[in-house]
Order: structure tokens, then sequence, then C-alpha cells
């Protein structure tokens, strides 16, 4: 039963972050709410991964990885740009307590700590990337089916 | 196509405004670089070229006399405003869709240049103190913890728009934002020793943390958007090194609060 409460204060609480930076980033109001329940499962997916003792690197990896399909696809289906609801959705993954515990432990003068703390962040960030990369690779390759182009090149002139 | 005969050098200005409004907002080079070539294709225009890269824009066409039009936009990133990229693409699809014509769509870009960001500064603000909140209690704080870094963001917010009015911008007050969010909450712990401190300073911090410019930088390197990709990277990684640079002087700086030797 807590794990429930646990998920639905992770959920919420990275819904409203999501929701303030979609705010911030002047979003259009039409994606404020889909961008922020990406968000929200973002971070709740990365819990989940966490929870069943697969480590913080492939958790941050699987949730970028699911999370940036998702929004490609909704940023299809809403004919909006893509960037927002990817960036959105991804700001709950980027690792804000490991880069502080990081500067707090080299801050102690724990410098060998604290290294580890930053590795481990770097560690996060590459995977949240690599889940783009290779989601956005997915997407262009297999679901995005783009109608060929004709390109008026040398047809009529005005 | 089915325009009437005007003089060419008239589309220059909304590929211009077009190519600057999403650069200047957040959009990716790349998609700069395709909206102006769509549009101009719509246009009907031959040999439309464009490079951009995040400080500038180029554009170029060939006129029907054989001439080569070309412009050179110098591009100063304002804030990022992800509705006007939006706008702006919509209207060079659009176009491209024959929704449009050549005057109404430059009318709307004009129009889309003009209007004020759809948020306020004071409601910027306040989001900006709930999503630090927000964040807190997603790195596992209470209701103490989501008021202190709220109250912390706050600060830090006004510290900005006090440096900023004294045209101080950029990196000096992503720095002094970090010293704030992650002094202020140390600073509460010390005093009343009711705060989780990592949750709250962390949750403080996540507003300075540059998550668009690092997805932005993923995506054009992984388009072979070299210039930008290493661009936009090395702009995130400045932040980050700025707010973590930031934390670790609070960090440090209450190390003397408390008595002990800083570093």
């Amino acid at each position: 039963m807590s794990m429930l409460t646990d998920l639905i204060r992770i959920f919420i609480s990275s819904f409203v972050g999501t929701l303030g930076f979609a705010v911030i980033l002047q979003a259009p109001r039409k994606a404020w709410i889909i961008s922020s329940v990406l968000g929200g499962l973002s971070y709740s997916l990365y819990w989940g991964v966490m929870q069943l003792g697969m480590g913080d690197p492939f958790a941050n990896f699987a949730a970028s990885l699911i999370i940036s399909l998702t929004a490609q696809l909704c940023a299809r289906r809403m004919r909006m740009i893509a960037t927002v609801f990817v960036s959105l959705s991804l700001i709950p993954l980027v690792p804000g307590l490991g880069l502080y515990r990081c500067m707090e432990l080299l801050g102690q003068g724990r410098n060998a700590a604290g290294l580890q703390a930053g590795v481990a962040a770097m560690i996060s960030i590459m995977m949240i990337a690599l889940g783009l990369a290779i989601g956005a690779f997915i997407f262009r390759a297999i679901i995005s089916t783009k109608p060929k182009r004709i390109l008026n090149q040398g047809g009529e002139r005005p | 196509m089915p325009h009437t005969i005007r003089d060419e050098s008239c589309y220059m200005a909304p590929l211009q405004l077009a190519g600057r409004l999403i650069m200047e907002n957040g959009g990716e080079t790349y998609r700069v670089e395709e909206t102006i070539t769509r549009m101009g294709q719509a246009l009907g225009l031959e040999g439309v070229e464009s490079f951009a890269v995040p400080s500038g824009v180029f554009v170029t066409y060939r006129r029907s006399d054989g001439a080569y039009e070309t412009a050179v936009i110098r591009v100063r990133k304002a804030s990022t405003n992800l509705a006007r990229v939006d706008e702006v693409n919509d209207v060079s699809r659009r176009l491209e869709a024959g929704e449009v014509t050549f005057e109404e769509a430059c009318a709307l870009l004009q129009a889309i240049a003009d209007a004020p960001p759809p948020n306020s500064k004071l409601m910027v603000m306040l989001a900006t103190t709930v999503s630090s909140g927000g964040f807190t209690v997603m790195f596992g704080g209470g209701v103490i913890e989501f008021a202190v870094a709220a109250f912390s963001a706050l600060a830090a917010q006004l510290l900005t728009v006090l440096m900023q009015r004294r045209r101080l911008q950029g990196l000096v007050t992503v720095l002094a934002g970090a010293v704030t969010s992650a002094f202020l909450p140390m600073l509460f712990n010390y005093l009343t020793g009711l705060c989780v401190v990592d949750a709250t300073v962390a949750g403080a911090l996540m507003p300075l943390l540059p998550g668009l410019a690092m997805t932005i930088a993923v995506q054009d390197t992984l388009r072979g958007d070299m210039v930008s990709g290493i661009s936009h990277g090395f702009s995130a990684a400045l932040t980050a090194v700025m707010v973590a640079g930031g934390a670790l002087l609070a960090a440090s700086l209450m190390s003397i609060v408390r008595g002990g030797a800083a570093l």
C-alpha cells in the first residue's frame, strides 16, 4: 500500500514540477497538461524501474526512451513541435539530487565520495541522452512514415 | 504557384523573420533551416538555402534574373518561448499546405513577433516557485521541505530580477541563484533542524539546471549538426557547472557558519 502512495506522491509532485517548467519555458497552453502528465510518468517510470532493482543508469535509460517515444507520438498527434513535449517530459529525470550530493560532499572535503556521486550523475545524464537519441532514431526509422515530399525545385515560378 | 508577380526581394523579409523567431526563442537549428527552406519552396523560390547556428542564420535564394538574394541574421538569444516557435512552425506548415497566402503569412509572422510572451514575469516566477516545491517532494521531501524550497527558489528569482535590472545577465545570475537556492535551505536546517536538506536543495536547484539545452544538444548532435550540438552542449555544461559551483559555494559558506574551516 505504501508503494502505491509513494507512486501517487511521485507522480503528482513531478507533474507539478513539470507544469511549472511548461510555464517557465512558455510552452503552448494546449500542451501544458499532456507534457506534465508525461513528466509525471517519466519520473514514475524511473522510480518503478529503480524499485525493481535494475539500477540508476538503466532506470534513466528506460524512462527516457519510453517517454521520448511517447512524447514524439503526442507531438505528431497534436501537430505540434516535438521539442515541447520531449524537453518538458524529460526534465524530472535531470539528476539534480545527484549533482547536489556531489557538490555537498566536495564542499565538506570528502572528495572521493563527491567524485563518485558526480560520476554517477554524469552517467545518468549520458543515459538520458542515450535514451532520447535511440527514441528519436526509432521514431524516425519505424513509427514516423512521412509521405514522400515532392520538392518543387525547378518548378513554376511566380 | 498562385502568386502574382512582385519584386522578388520581398520574399526575404518573412524568411528572415521566421528564422530569427525560431532561433531566438529556443528552437533548434535544424528547425530553422527546414522552416526557411520549406517556406521558400512553398513560395516558389529556387535555390533556397539556409544555414543556421545558434548565434546566426543565413538565408539565400536565386532570383529569376539569376542574381542571388542573401541575408545574414545575427541572433541574440532571448528567453525561451516554445509557444512562439510552435506558432512559427504552424505558419510555415499552413503556407506549405496552401492554407494561407504570402501576405497572410507575413502578417501572421509579424503578429507573432509583436505579441508579448503568453505568461507574465510574475506568473513565471510563481511557476518557478511551485516547480521547485514539486521537485522537492519528488525527491522525497514533505510539506516543510516544499515550503522551504519554494521560498528559496523565490528568493533566487528575486535576486535574479534585481541583477537583471543592474544589467547583469547570463551565467552570473545562474551562479547567484544557485548559491541562494542552496544556502537558504541549509541555513534553515541549521537553525531549526526541521528539513531534509538534500531533497530541498535539489528541488530548489532544478529550475536552474539546463534541461532544455541538454535535450537540444543531444538532438542536434544526433542529426549531425555538430556546430550547434557542441554549442548547446557546451552551454548546458557551463550552466550545470555554474549551478554545481553555486551549490559548492553554499556548502562552504555553511561550513563557515557552522564554525568549521571552509574546504
